[in-house]
């Protein structure tokens, strides 16, 4: 599922990328696009939390992509 | 004159650094406290023991230069050493609530305004607001609570002098982060690896990875941490050390003047230091205004650089209503306790003052009531 919180700022893009993880349960990828830039040093540690590994792109100025993925579908 | 203008542009150049500083490392005081609560990371309290810890020494021996003998009743000019009680704990409250629901702090709201963020602009405008409702009713606080509150000053208690006030300080941080590294532990949090680059070889590249990493990369927290304290360090051999409300007062003062409501005279302001806003100090460009605005060209400059400068407007027209209520708290809350995190906070633990300590903790209590808020408010 694709998660656009661009013009929020903390905690809130975090807060929504854990909640989706919860519903999701590993059955799905969750994409977070930011543009707040405290979001890549809050987003990232949540992911093994909840069974899931991170990736992050810059995909602008300022924008950021970043891609939660079910930790046993990544390789 | 000319030393005058001298510490002035001096102020000024600090102004920046501190402005680059917390834009480069996003330095948060707001996500230090809040994180804790929600979800047990200490990562950014941590950068601020390290801050906290740089300054301390530094303030101690500018301190010891000023007064050499602590425990004559006599406190060093400047100084952030603030009144303990209650208006201690009302104002940490508030301000931690506030700076939790609005997303940002005074500071934070400062460079954040700079870097674009339109929300921090509100938060600004209700910081201003919540100084001006403090700076009207000030004398009735004044004599139903913060007269009778003493200024207890490290080296003056108990024959500490400056070593035993250092030790306790030392002890202090050391307990804290001790605390916060259990406390990560307990909730499990897990720090992200670092991201490695592709490998420098030549000297371009070398170069290029350095420009990269100062200007382009935002800074670990901790570095952040360590150079704010530094640049406080110098603010305070110059002159003072940091705060930022004593200007945002002025200008609450200011705008109510303009609008016939000039705040009356406010009663003991003249024996504090800190963030109290000093009749003297007036003028556009006063040292407050320069460490206080010289903050928004300096994270600009830094934003602008990294490419990270962008108008951002809420999507959530709640947004607009936590930013302009939390701003309100903190100014009530700054208000109350002469200080925000930066004058009562971050410059008063290194002025060897309990004040520092009492309003950290204050601020951690509002935080927490402050995270239990905004987990309600999608």
């Amino acid at each position: 599922m694709k998660l656009d919180v661009r013009g929020e700022v903390c905690p809130y893009p975090m807060l929504k990328a854990v909640e989706a993880m919860k519903k999701l349960k590993g059955s799905e990828e969750v994409v977070v696009v930011t543009d707040h830039a405290p979001c890549l040093e809050t987003i990232p540690p949540q992911a093994p939390r909840y069974g899931y590994t991170y990736a992050v792109a810059q995909t602008g100025s300022p924008e950021w992509t970043i891609t939660l993925t079910p930790a046993g579908a990544a390789r | 004159m000319a030393r005058q203008d001298g510490i002035l542009a001096a102020l000024w150049g600090l102004g920046l650094a501190a402005g680059f500083t917390l834009q480069r490392s996003r330095f948060c005081f707001a996500s230090a406290f809040r994180d804790l609560f929600l979800f047990g990371s200490g990562r950014l309290m941590k950068a601020i023991l390290l801050g906290l810890a740089v300054a301390t020494v530094g303030f101690a021996a500018i301190m010891r230069a000023a007064v050499p003998l602590a425990g004559l009743d006599l406190l060093p000019p400047q100084a952030h050493v603030l009144p303990v009680g209650a208006s201690t704990i009302l104002g940490g409250l508030l301000f931690g609530y506030g700076m939790v629901l609005s997303g940002g702090c005074v500071s934070g709201s400062l460079y954040r305004a700079a870097e674009g963020y339109v929300a921090s602009w509100v938060s600004l405008a209700g910081v201003v607001i919540g100084l001006g409702v403090i700076a009207q009713t000030w004398n009735w606080w004044w004599t139903s609570l913060i007269a009778t509150e003493p200024k207890l000053w490290l080296p003056a208690l108990f024959g500490l002098g400056y070593a035993g006030a250092l030790a306790v300080t030392f002890a202090a941080l050391g307990a804290a982060f001790l605390v916060l590294t259990w406390w990560e532990a307990r909730s499990g949090v897990v720090a992200p690896a670092a991201i490695a680059g592709a490998p420098a070889i030549s000297f371009r590249q070398r170069i290029a990875r350095a420009w990269h990493a100062v200007f382009v990369r935002g800074w670990p927290a901790a570095v952040g941490g360590a150079v704010l304290g530094g640049i406080l360090v110098v603010m305070y051999t110059i002159h003072m050390p940091w705060g930022v409300t004593g200007e945002l007062t002025r200008w609450a003062n200011a705008a109510m003047t303009l609008a016939g409501a000039t705040p009356p005279e406010p009663l003991g302001l003249n024996d504090i230091g800190g963030c109290a806003a000093l009749a003297e100090e007036t003028g556009l460009f006063g040292h407050t205004f320069s460490v206080t605005v010289g903050v928004l060209p300096g994270a600009l400059f830094g934003a602008l650089l990294a490419k990270e400068f962008k108008l951002r407007f809420p999507r959530n027209a709640v947004r607009y209503a936590q930013s302009l209520g939390g701003g309100l708290l903190m100014g009530l809350g700054a208000g109350l306790a002469i200080g925000c995190t930066i004058g009562a906070f971050f410059s008063a633990i290194p002025s060897l003052a309990i004040s520092g300590w009492l309003f950290a903790a204050a601020l951690a209590g509002g935080s927490y009531l402050g995270v239990q808020t905004i987990r309600r408010i999608p």
